[in-house]
């Protein structure tokens, strides 16, 4: 099981987009099932490395347009266990090295589909791997986590680490204080944060940031007036989002803005019907999926987080996304309640 | 998996029997590589025709993570070889051998190159790199590496040329700036670099005012440079009036700008009377200078407004700014609730995306 790549390809460009957009469900889900018979393709080759993290996108796409069992279940867990290596962290795919990435999509995806139990009695004492394999990554005086065993360090990975983490109810194996700590001292002027300490505002990492403080319960620490005014400014006159200061629009910043602005409580800082419409701009509405930008290739990773953008901001028709977890908000509160 | 500014393709690029046929042949061939390169691993091979290719391999699939791994352990094993060989040798075989392992790093490095220049947004190159450099201090020493190091710094500066913007660049130049700071240290009282990083960003800045990654890099280097300088209160005052001249400058000609306008904002943002001590320019302001800073400022941006008055930027600052000066000086008359409310409207005009902000705002400020 698994869910390449692979762009779709449209007998339309942009100039005969119908002038009524909507939101083409039906065609979405087709493309996203139709992600893994691309094997005709070499794009679907060329992105094995991104496999594990594709499932985890397309599967959230699927939930969150309402039709969370359009893929084979046991295909899928599967294919989640077959990327896990003894050590308990997971690579994309069958034979690739196990990474934090992939071991946070592989957590990510066996929480949607509520397999836990059928993991834990098919790997046995697999979360406790899991949970060791991340928790190990934590440099304990600094705080920060590395991606894998090569060491780089990015504040992406510390809010893997505290996503999944959570999610298994195994927060207590890490230094809390001390991530958080660490995500404080890559705060910047602007308010937003970096890859770390020193580095510029971006709006992917204030994502990671901000939804690492959330899980801690440290939001206090965000100014979010400033750090809201600095996301709200992402938004140019066609709708679209940038991911910092005089850089184009993409549709995955709708993502990475939208839920931050969503977890500091300014999402209505922004223009939500534009955005809806840029967003929808980017569908091919001959085979689905949602590209970068009107017109281009569309992609999975683009598809979902048009989406989660769209559901964010009360697009009819959607499940709620949870904006800290990227996953469908049912699912999270269910275990979180734990 | 993740396609950027790649246009989609229409039906009637639609692909033919012929380029289907060639495809396939690729995937054949993609196939077969990446089978021979992964039995390779599973045998733990770690010899130079392995390692020759995952550069192939590498060089047509630069994201795939676990080849640049297998490529570092092939790397280890051969370092380590050189080592042993090294602590077997005698002085003459030394000698011979010492360039072996510097070789090994410096090939590496430059096979890099063309893959960084073609896929500059790829962490894993950038990775690679870094680690490379790092085991260059044990493998060839520590002068060859300060000099592995400086010629970085060179690289980093043409990558940066050529996308001012990319934020691996900046990333990967203050972590080499780091790391020359630390092996110079031992020859030299004071290897910082601050000076001459903070006179990068101003050429930077010079190439193109746009340039917010510049701008922000400056912000991070200001204190520390005033502070490496060990500043006195009046040469910190000339070089925060020297850094408001030239925004000034800049927003003259940009006011529409906003990378210009965050900077302004950090300039700001160090007189408040909340900027945290890490970030300061002026280590002792009073209140009474404060107050003289904000007047200064907002009487600055209402002339800015003469022939700009559809810059939205300039009416946020105004507001932003004027409630501070309020706070400060309660008192105050000098700005009167209804121009507040008239550059609001201006705002609101100017601005609609942003409407409920400025909702907000008109709340905040009691207007």
């Amino acid at each position: 099981m698994s869910l390449a790549s692979g762009p779709g390809r449209a007998r339309t460009d942009t100039a005969h987009l119908p002038d009524d957009l909507r939101l083409y469900i039906d065609k979405h889900v087709m493309y996203i099932q139709s992600l893994d018979r691309r094997k005709d393709e070499l794009e679907y080759w060329l992105t094995e490395h991104l496999r594990l993290s594709g499932l985890y996108w397309g599967l959230t796409a699927l939930h969150l347009l309402g039709q969370p069992d359009a893929l084979p279940r046991d295909e899928i867990i599967d294919f989640v266990i077959s990327c896990m290596h003894d050590n308990g962290g997971f690579g994309a795919a069958p034979g690739h090295d196990a990474h934090m990435l992939y071991t946070v999509s592989g957590v990510q995806i066996l929480a949607m589909l509520d397999a836990f139990e059928d993991f834990e009695q098919r790997v046995q004492d697999g979360k406790r791997k899991i949970g060791h394999f991340i928790s190990n990554f934590q440099n304990r005086d600094t705080g920060t986590f590395a991606g894998d065993e090569w060491g780089e360090t990015d504040t992406r990975f510390l809010y893997g680490a505290l996503n999944a983490l959570s999610l298994l109810g195994m927060l207590h194996l890490v230094d809390v204080t001390k991530a958080v700590e660490h995500v404080d001292s890559c705060a910047n002027f602007d308010g937003g944060y970096g890859t770390g300490p020193g580095a510029e505002s971006h709006a992917g990492q204030i994502f990671t940031c901000v939804g690492a403080l959330t899980i801690a319960g440290r939001l206090d620490l965000v100014d979010r007036d400033k750090l809201g005014a600095w996301l709200s400014e992402r938004q140019l006159p066609n709708g679209g989002l940038n991911g910092r200061p005089e850089k184009l629009e993409d549709v995955c910043y709708s993502w990475w803005v939208v839920s931050s602005l969503a977890m500091i409580g300014r999402l209505h800082w922004i223009d939500k019907e534009k955005l809806a419409t840029f967003i929808l701009r980017c569908q091919d509405p001959e085979l689905g999926g949602i590209a970068d930008r009107p017109g281009d290739m569309v992609d999975v990773f683009h598809t979902v987080f048009g989406i989660a953008g769209l559901s964010l901001i009360g697009y009819p028709g959607l499940q709620e996304v949870d904006p800290v977890y990227c996953m469908p908000k049912s699912i999270t509160q269910r275990i979180l309640a734990g | 998996m993740a396609s950027h500014g790649v246009p989609r393709v229409s039906a009637s690029e639609a692909p033919t029997e012929k380029s289907r046929q060639q495809e396939l042949r690729k995937i054949e061939q993609y196939k077969e590589l990446v089978n021979l390169v992964n039995t390779k691993a599973a045998e733990q091979q770690y010899t130079t025709e392995v390692l020759a290719l995952t550069s192939t391999l590498l060089k047509t699939n630069p994201e795939y993570y676990t080849i640049w791994n297998y490529r570092r352990r092939i790397l280890q094993y051969q370092f380590n070889q050189y080592v042993k060989d090294r602590a077997l040798g005698d002085e003459n075989h030394q000698d011979g051998q010492a360039n072996v392992g510097s070789d090994l790093i410096t090939t590496d490095l430059r096979f890099i190159i063309p893959l960084l220049i073609e896929y500059p947004k790829c962490y894993w190159i950038w990775n690679h790199r870094l680690w490379l450099l790092q085991q260059s201090s044990t493998i060839s020493g520590d002068s060859v590496s300060l000099q592995l190091w400086q010629e970085e710094l060179g690289l980093v500066g043409k990558m940066l040329r050529r996308d001012s913007r990319n934020f691996l660049g900046w990333n990967y130049r203050r972590h080499v700036v780091a790391q020359l700071e630390f092996l110079g240290q031992p020859e030299k009282e004071s290897e910082s670099m601050t000076e001459t990083e903070f006179a990068y960003t101003t050429r930077m800045i010079k190439v193109n005012l746009s340039n917010f990654s510049a701008w922000h890099n400056r912000s991070k280097l200001i204190p520390k440079l005033l502070n490496e300088r060990s500043a006195d209160e009046s040469a910190r005052r000339k070089v925060l009036d020297a850094e408001f001249k030239q925004i000034q400058r800049a927003l003259y000609t940009d006011p529409y700008d906003q990378s210009l306008w965050f900077y302004y904002q950090f300039l700001m943002s160090t007189i408040s009377p909340s900027a945290k001590r890490s970030s300061l320019i002026l280590l002792e302001i009073t209140n009474y200078d404060r107050l003289n800073f904000y007047e200064r400022e907002l009487d600055n941006l209402r002339d800015m407004l003469d022939g700009a008055e559809d810059c939205k930027w300039i009416y946020q600052a105004l507001l932003q700014y004027t409630s501070i000066y309020l706070e400060l000086d309660a008192g105050n008359k000098t700005i009167t609730t209804s121009e507040m409310r008239a550059w609001l409207e201006e705002l609101r005009k100017l601005d609609p995306l942003r409407k409920s902000r400025w909702d907000d705002m008109e709340q905040r400020l009691n207007l």
